[in-house]
């Protein structure tokens, strides 16, 4: 019982509610009297709910903080701050045994199906684990249910006894993904489980998280670095950058009317496997790095390397001022000062590969006349 | 004459699990200035082609066991190790995955680049790394005279991959050759470092290699495009006739097996059956016929070669112009593969070979909880047949990842 658990019971309760969640990871310096010397900011500060039987995916470039975050909520890492309210229950406050039964509901899926798997357990024995802890069903029946889990993710349930050496990859994180189906859970937090997969493979891992989903109703958190992937499986995106979340709309929406400069110059980078398509494009080419999660830039943290910000002639509250999560939309929030300004920019039009057919000249007249990005190379010397 | 002319050349590993069969008879050519793609899963010989070239395959395990690589004219497989070396890093560059295994961590970033322009170009060390920081400018790296005495791990990934890029344009060569040169990097580095790519081979008029597994990359990179499995060029073509009228089962499949940005609304992925094949087995037929929709009866036996689409017998094999070629004996129509699967009435894939059972649709267990899922879901995932794709062995551990060299 928390403080937040006495509050008003909400009228449509979330599966899922992250309120401000913070996990900061302590920098120590010295031998024997260690001191902090300060913290990296993985996930500072972020808020987003789901709903069951939802889709949200969590996107952003490697450091960003999304896997501590999908880690936070199902408490691999212990927050620093903040709530994570699963079904009405603050995560946070839970003792071990609470932490158990909340698992029981929550699963995850990892990214390297060669790592996440015990490579001196039989695939049976994986995948019946979650079972044997929580003490479901009698020993007998479990090994039914796990032929039936091993052959609802597309294996073949006589391979119970082989060993994760003898599967290959796809094969791996079908088992992985079994596993997490094991208990039944309510939310699964997928964190790039596809991304260590042969192209040819990955679409085989898509369709079946997608056809489980429809059948047993499943929450997914669906964590990946490729916006492509992610757009074609979420029904919601939440972009971050930098331990925040910088926009969170409808997949649709946020991939045709991006609003923060930072998911615009994503969106632009991501080539397109269409010629065509590609020497129309104009990418936005971000200068520089991420900045250090340990010392992130002041006021937005997007500043730094911001196309948007530039154009506007560097205005002093982008460096002042921390923007917060705004509606623009009915269900589209983004963090930033001059997020009306994207909207009809040429730099939007561009970034999501728009045909020219549809005959939108762009709103904002382009300030500064731009070379093309893909120039013809001559002949041959 | 072609700057690089690759002909039959043929590479295996003996290894004390087997000998693998790397690269099984691979030609092709490619003209000064020309940016070609080389597209692939892991396995499929792409990054084994390239080493082979360069004559960089491990030792003593990996030979080349026919064929020639023409540079220049001269034939780089029986030249002596010393002229090899020469031509290595003047002529032919390389970049690949990772920067940071590529990068010695123990030396100043002026250390290995000097090193590099001292070993081919008779300088002082004064030119080497006044030359050094100008490269080092050129790809983008500010405040380059400072960086200069950096060590790799103070640089970020995409700062290593520019400098690797300095490295190798350094000395003006003829070909670069790039191995998945973004793979490890963020989108919006790939960017960056797409775009250096791109500038500087077009000013340098240098020819390039682009090795990858991401058809987006090589749609905007390059001019042309040969698509490899299992060791093999099964269709090449210029990168517009590719991705316009792809014709290969096997090309068709990667399409539809990764989503697109600028999807319609709704679009399903369709994922080619089965899984990558054992290297280990010597092949015979078509490699890609256990995984294909498309198959005949003479795919099992016959392993068709790269034939001109349009029945021509003369071949352009490099420029604008290439010839769109493509190793198959019943090419899917133009319907069947924007729509990604076999549509001609009463056309059923051939059976497998004999004995061979479905190594993921198998499955006959019993539908409780899950209530006709089991059922559901099979019929869902096999909009055409299952297709057996192991033949029913054993399965051998696969080690391999996505983005393995070789």
């Amino acid at each position: 019982m928390t403080a937040s658990d006495s509050g008003a019971a909400p009228v449509v309760p979330a599966l899922l509610e992250v309120r401000d969640l913070k996990v900061h990871f302590p920098i120590r310096e010295g031998l024997i009297f260690e001191r902090h010397v300060g913290d990296i900011r993985a996930v500072d500060g972020i808020s987003f709910s789901m709903a069951r039987g939802e889709t949200l995916g969590l996107v952003g470039e490697s450091g960003c903080g999304k896997s501590t975050t999908g880690r936070a909520i199902i408490r691999l890492y212990d927050p620093t701050a903040g709530n994570v309210v699963f079904d009405g229950v603050d995560t946070t406050s839970l003792d071990r045994s609470g932490l158990k039964a909340m698992r029981r509901r929550m699963q995850m899926i990892f990214q390297d199906p060669y790592a996440s798997l015990d490579p001196r357990m039989t695939a049976g024995g994986i995948v019946a684990e979650p079972l044997d802890i929580h003490g479901v069903g009698a020993k007998r029946d479990r090994q039914d249910r796990v032929r039936e889990l091993l052959a609802t993710v597309g294996l073949n349930p006589d391979y119970a006894e082989r060993y994760p050496h003898e599967f290959s990859g796809g094969q791996r994180q079908r088992i992985g993904v079994a596993r997490a189906l094991a208990l039944e859970p309510d939310l699964i937090i997928a964190d790039e489980p596809i991304s260590a997969l042969d192209v040819s493979i990955q679409a085989q891992i898509i369709n079946l998280l997608e056809r489980l989903q429809g059948r047993l109703g499943l929450a997914y958190l669906f964590i990946a670095h490729d916006l492509s992937v992610v757009r074609h499986i979420s029904d919601r995106i939440a972009v971050m950058y930098l331990g925040r979340i910088v926009e969170v709309a409808g997949s649709k929406e946020l991939n045709t009317a991006p609003l923060h400069p930072y998911t615009v110059a994503l969106l632009s980078a991501i080539p397109i496997p269409d010629p065509v398509v590609e020497s129309r494009r104009r990418r936005i080419i971000l200068k520089g790095d991420v900045p250090s999660p340990a010392n992130p830039p002041t006021g937005c943290r997007f500043h730094t390397r911001c196309w948007l910000r530039e154009r506007l002639g560097d205005p002093e509250v982008c460096s002042a001022e921390d923007p917060g999560l705004r509606e623009l939309s009915p269900g589209h929030t983004v963090a930033c000062h001059f997020a009306e300004q994207v909207d009809g920019s040429a730099e939007q039009v561009q970034a999501v590969g728009a045909r020219p057919a549809a005959g939108a000249a762009p709103a904002a007249p382009a300030s500064r006349p731009e070379p093309p990005t893909h120039p013809q190379v001559p002949a041959s010397a | 004459m072609a700057l690089l002319s690759v002909e039959d050349l043929v590479v295996r590993f003996r290894t004390h699990e087997g000998t693998i069969h790397a690269v099984n008879g691979v030609t092709f050519e490619l003209e000064e200035g020309e940016r070609l793609g080389l597209v692939g899963e892991s396995g499929c010989g792409k990054s084994v082609t390239n080493l082979a070239i360069i004559r960089l395959l491990p030792k003593p395990a990996g030979r080349i066991e026919g064929g020639r690589v023409l540079f220049d004219g001269q034939d780089l497989t029986v030249l002596p190790e010393a002229e090899v070396r020469d031509i290595r890093g003047s002529d032919i560059a390389m970049i690949f995955q990772d920067p940071m295994t590529s990068l010695n961590p123990v030396l100043t970033i002026r250390e290995q680049m000097v090193e590099t322009i001292q070993a081919h170009r008779k300088v002082t060390k004064a030119e080497a790394e006044k030359r050094a920081v100008e490269l080092l400018a050129m790809v983008g790296i500010p405040k380059a005279a400072d960086r200069l005495k950096d060590y790799p791990h103070q640089f970020s990934g995409g700062m290593r991959q520019r400098v690797m890029i300095a490295i190798a344009l350094a000395l003006e060569p003829k070909l670069l050759i790039a191995d998945e040169p973004t793979t490890a990097l963020d989108v919006t580095i790939q960017a960056q470092v797409l775009d250096l790519l791109r500038n500087l081979t077009t000013e340098q008029g240098t020819a390039l290699v682009l090795i990858t597994h991401d058809l987006g990359v090589v749609a905007g990179m390059t001019q042309r495009i040969n698509v490899m499995y299992a060791g093999f060029i099964v269709e090449t073509a210029t990168t517009a006739d590719l991705f316009a009228h792809p014709s290969h089962p096997y090309t068709i499949g990667l399409l539809h097996s990764v989503p697109r940005l600028d999807a319609v609304e709704g679009e399903e992925l369709i994922p080619i059956e089965g899984r990558p094949p054992d290297m280990r087995r010597a092949p015979t037929g078509c490699p890609f016929a256990p995984r294909c929709a498309w198959r005949l009866e003479a795919c099992w036996a016959d392993n068709p070669g790269l034939r001109a689409l349009s029945g021509e017998e003369t071949v352009v094999t490099t420029g604008e112009r290439a010839t769109h070629r493509s190793a198959c004996h019943n090419p899917p129509t133009a319907e069947e593969a924007a729509a990604g699967r076999p549509l001609r009435a009463g056309f059923t894939a051939a059976p497998p070979p004999s004995g061979a059972i479905d190594e993921l649709g198998g499955t006959t267990a019993n539908i409780d909880d899950f209530g006709g899922l089991v059922a559901a879901i099979e019929a869902e995932e096999s909009p055409i047949e299952p297709f057996p794709s192991a033949a029913g062995l054993p399965l051998p551990p696969e080690p391999e990842r996505r983005n393995d060299g070789i």
